[in-house]
Protein backbone atom coordinates (compact mmCIF):
# COMPACT_ATOMS: atom_id res chain seq x y z
CA UNK A 1 0.00 0.00 0.00
CA UNK A 2 1.14 3.54 -1.04
CA UNK A 3 1.84 6.37 1.40
CA UNK A 4 -1.08 8.45 -0.60
CA UNK A 5 -3.47 5.38 0.29
CA UNK A 6 -2.21 4.68 3.56
CA UNK A 7 -3.19 8.73 4.11
CA UNK A 8 -6.39 8.74 2.59
CA UNK A 9 -7.58 5.56 4.77
CA UNK A 10 -6.26 8.03 7.60
CA UNK A 11 -8.37 10.68 6.64
CA UNK A 12 -11.53 8.73 5.95
CA UNK A 13 -10.82 7.41 9.42
CA UNK A 14 -10.24 10.72 10.93
CA UNK A 15 -13.36 12.27 9.51
CA UNK A 16 -15.72 9.58 11.13
CA UNK A 17 -13.70 9.72 14.36
CA UNK A 18 -14.09 13.57 15.00
CA UNK A 19 -17.44 14.26 13.64
CA UNK A 20 -18.66 11.64 15.90
CA UNK A 21 -17.02 12.21 18.73
CA UNK A 22 -18.07 15.99 18.74
CA UNK A 23 -20.76 15.02 17.25
CA UNK A 24 -21.69 12.80 20.25
CA UNK A 25 -20.64 15.75 22.82
CA UNK A 26 -23.36 18.47 21.00
CA UNK A 27 -25.61 16.23 21.17
CA UNK A 28 -24.94 15.57 25.01
CA UNK A 29 -24.97 18.71 25.88
CA UNK A 30 -28.10 19.21 23.82
CA UNK A 31 -29.78 16.44 25.94
CA UNK A 32 -28.88 17.76 29.06
CA UNK A 33 -30.84 21.10 28.60
CA UNK A 34 -27.44 23.28 28.27
CA UNK A 35 -29.02 24.84 25.12
CA UNK A 36 -31.88 24.25 22.32
CA UNK A 37 -30.44 22.51 19.29
CA UNK A 38 -34.03 22.67 17.66
CA UNK A 39 -34.50 26.30 18.14
CA UNK A 40 -31.37 27.81 18.82
CA UNK A 41 -29.72 28.99 15.74
CA UNK A 42 -26.85 30.90 16.44
CA UNK A 43 -25.74 28.29 19.00
CA UNK A 44 -25.42 26.06 15.69
CA UNK A 45 -23.40 29.01 14.24
CA UNK A 46 -21.08 28.89 16.97
CA UNK A 47 -21.08 24.84 17.23
CA UNK A 48 -19.39 25.06 13.68
CA UNK A 49 -17.54 27.58 14.06
CA UNK A 50 -15.80 24.98 16.89
CA UNK A 51 -16.01 22.22 15.08
CA UNK A 52 -13.99 23.83 12.24
CA UNK A 53 -11.16 24.47 14.87
CA UNK A 54 -11.41 21.12 16.50
CA UNK A 55 -11.34 19.23 13.45
CA UNK A 56 -8.44 21.43 12.01
CA UNK A 57 -6.28 20.72 15.35
CA UNK A 58 -7.03 17.29 15.41
CA UNK A 59 -6.08 16.34 11.76
CA UNK A 60 -2.67 17.64 12.30
CA UNK A 61 -2.36 16.12 15.27
CA UNK A 62 -3.57 12.69 13.84
CA UNK A 63 -1.43 13.65 10.71
CA UNK A 64 1.72 13.68 12.80
CA UNK A 65 1.06 10.46 14.84
CA UNK A 66 0.35 8.58 11.16
CA UNK A 67 3.78 9.91 9.54
CA UNK A 68 5.57 8.88 12.65
CA UNK A 69 4.26 5.17 12.88
CA UNK A 70 4.27 5.28 9.56
CA UNK A 71 8.27 6.10 9.16
CA UNK A 72 8.98 3.41 12.44
CA UNK A 73 6.98 0.73 9.98
CA UNK A 74 8.87 1.69 6.83
CA UNK A 75 11.66 2.90 8.17
CA UNK A 76 11.42 5.37 5.69
CA UNK A 77 11.32 8.95 7.06
CA UNK A 78 10.75 10.86 3.72
CA UNK A 79 7.32 11.78 2.27
CA UNK A 80 6.48 11.15 -1.00
CA UNK A 81 6.88 14.09 -3.46
CA UNK A 82 3.71 14.95 -5.20
CA UNK A 83 3.94 14.59 -8.47
CA UNK A 84 1.54 15.67 -11.73
CA UNK A 85 -0.19 12.25 -11.56
CA UNK A 86 -0.89 12.93 -7.78
CA UNK A 87 -1.80 16.41 -8.29
CA UNK A 88 -4.27 14.95 -11.34
CA UNK A 89 -5.62 12.45 -8.81
CA UNK A 90 -6.56 15.29 -6.12
CA UNK A 91 -8.18 17.39 -8.56
CA UNK A 92 -10.54 14.43 -10.19
CA UNK A 93 -11.05 13.50 -6.35
CA UNK A 94 -12.28 16.64 -4.59
CA UNK A 95 -14.38 16.89 -8.36
CA UNK A 96 -16.12 13.57 -7.07
CA UNK A 97 -16.26 14.78 -3.37
CA UNK A 98 -17.91 18.59 -4.80
CA UNK A 99 -20.36 16.32 -7.09
CA UNK A 100 -21.35 14.49 -3.59
CA UNK A 101 -21.68 17.37 -1.71
CA UNK A 102 -23.40 19.30 -4.64
CA UNK A 103 -25.87 16.07 -4.59
CA UNK A 104 -26.91 16.11 -0.57
CA UNK A 105 -26.93 19.97 -0.23
CA UNK A 106 -29.48 19.93 -3.19
CA UNK A 107 -31.23 16.93 -1.30
CA UNK A 108 -31.00 19.22 1.67
CA UNK A 109 -33.74 20.96 0.24
CA UNK A 110 -35.99 18.36 -1.05
CA UNK A 111 -35.98 17.23 2.53
CA UNK A 112 -36.75 20.74 3.68
CA UNK A 113 -39.78 20.86 1.42
CA UNK A 114 -41.03 17.93 2.35
CA UNK A 115 -41.53 19.15 6.14
CA UNK A 116 -37.36 18.60 7.53
CA UNK A 117 -37.19 20.63 10.95
CA UNK A 118 -34.57 23.50 9.87
CA UNK A 119 -32.09 22.13 12.78
CA UNK A 120 -31.96 18.98 10.21
CA UNK A 121 -30.62 21.27 7.81
CA UNK A 122 -27.48 21.44 9.87
CA UNK A 123 -27.22 17.93 11.18
CA UNK A 124 -27.68 16.82 7.40
CA UNK A 125 -25.49 19.34 6.07
CA UNK A 126 -22.80 17.72 8.51
CA UNK A 127 -23.92 14.37 7.76
CA UNK A 128 -23.22 15.05 3.53
CA UNK A 129 -19.76 16.82 4.39
CA UNK A 130 -18.32 13.52 5.68
CA UNK A 131 -19.74 11.34 2.86
CA UNK A 132 -18.23 13.54 0.32
CA UNK A 133 -15.24 13.28 2.38
CA UNK A 134 -15.45 9.60 2.29
CA UNK A 135 -16.07 9.73 -1.38
CA UNK A 136 -12.97 12.16 -1.90
CA UNK A 137 -10.61 9.96 -0.24
CA UNK A 138 -11.87 6.89 -1.96
CA UNK A 139 -11.76 8.05 -5.10
CA UNK A 140 -8.21 8.99 -4.36
CA UNK A 141 -7.48 5.41 -3.50
CA UNK A 142 -9.25 3.94 -6.71
CA UNK A 143 -7.37 6.05 -8.98
CA UNK A 144 -3.93 5.30 -7.93
CA UNK A 145 -4.68 1.54 -7.76
CA UNK A 146 -6.61 1.75 -10.94
CA UNK A 147 -4.78 4.64 -12.56
CA UNK A 148 -6.22 8.01 -13.91
CA UNK B 1 -10.55 2.32 -15.43
CA UNK B 2 -9.86 1.40 -19.71
CA UNK B 3 -6.34 1.55 -21.12
CA UNK B 4 -5.46 4.47 -23.09
CA UNK B 5 -3.74 3.80 -26.61
CA UNK B 6 -0.57 5.32 -25.83
CA UNK B 7 2.05 2.53 -26.07
CA UNK B 8 5.59 3.21 -24.44
CA UNK B 9 8.86 1.11 -24.23
CA UNK B 10 9.92 2.55 -21.13
CA UNK B 11 10.49 -1.04 -19.72
CA UNK B 12 12.52 -1.94 -22.62
CA UNK B 13 14.75 1.55 -22.73
CA UNK B 14 15.39 0.56 -18.67
CA UNK B 15 16.37 -2.69 -19.34
CA UNK B 16 18.75 -1.41 -22.03
CA UNK B 17 20.15 1.29 -19.57
CA UNK B 18 21.97 -1.03 -17.35
CA UNK B 19 19.08 -2.14 -16.15
CA UNK B 20 17.76 0.90 -14.67
CA UNK B 21 15.37 0.52 -12.18
CA UNK B 22 11.71 1.98 -11.62
CA UNK B 23 13.48 4.50 -8.23
CA UNK B 24 16.34 5.57 -10.48
CA UNK B 25 14.29 6.95 -13.22
CA UNK B 26 11.49 8.28 -11.30
CA UNK B 27 14.24 9.82 -8.95
CA UNK B 28 15.95 11.46 -12.55
CA UNK B 29 12.73 12.83 -13.67
CA UNK B 30 11.48 14.10 -10.62
CA UNK B 31 8.29 11.68 -10.23
CA UNK B 32 6.96 9.15 -8.24
CA UNK B 33 7.85 5.51 -8.63
CA UNK B 34 4.14 4.67 -8.48
CA UNK B 35 3.83 7.35 -11.55
CA UNK B 36 6.42 4.93 -13.68
CA UNK B 37 4.77 1.85 -12.94
CA UNK B 38 1.50 3.83 -13.85
CA UNK B 39 3.33 4.80 -17.27
CA UNK B 40 4.73 1.25 -18.02
CA UNK B 41 1.29 -0.35 -17.58
CA UNK B 42 -0.70 2.04 -19.61
CA UNK B 43 -2.86 3.62 -16.76
CA UNK B 44 -1.69 6.99 -17.10
CA UNK B 45 -0.67 9.32 -19.73
CA UNK B 46 1.82 11.49 -18.65
CA UNK B 47 2.51 15.25 -19.81
CA UNK B 48 4.48 16.26 -22.43
CA UNK B 49 6.97 17.88 -20.33
CA UNK B 50 7.45 14.26 -18.61
CA UNK B 51 7.24 12.92 -21.34
CA UNK B 52 10.67 14.96 -22.90
CA UNK B 53 12.17 14.47 -19.24
CA UNK B 54 12.18 10.45 -20.12
CA UNK B 55 13.32 10.97 -23.36
CA UNK B 56 15.87 13.11 -22.90
CA UNK B 57 17.03 10.60 -19.56
CA UNK B 58 17.26 7.73 -21.86
CA UNK B 59 18.88 10.02 -25.08
CA UNK B 60 16.37 8.56 -27.42
CA UNK B 61 13.64 10.83 -29.43
CA UNK B 62 10.20 11.01 -27.65
CA UNK B 63 8.74 8.81 -30.40
CA UNK B 64 10.91 6.00 -29.43
CA UNK B 65 9.45 5.65 -26.17
CA UNK B 66 6.16 6.84 -26.77
CA UNK B 67 3.56 5.90 -29.48
CA UNK B 68 0.38 6.29 -30.55
CA UNK B 69 -1.97 3.87 -32.09
CA UNK B 70 -5.23 4.63 -33.56
CA UNK B 71 -7.34 1.86 -31.69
Amino acid sequence: MTYQEKQSIVNIVSALLITSIYGSIVYQKHVLGQFDLTTDFKTWGVIFLIFIGVSIVSRIIIYIIFHILNAIATRDEKVPIEDERDKLINLKSTRNSFHAFSVGFMLLFVMLAFGMPIYGLFIFMVIFGVISEIIENSSRIYYHRKGV
Amino acid sequence: MSKNNIQNNIRKLRFNANEMTQQQLADDVGVSRQTIVAIEKGNYSPSLELAFRIAIEFKVPLEEVFSYEVL
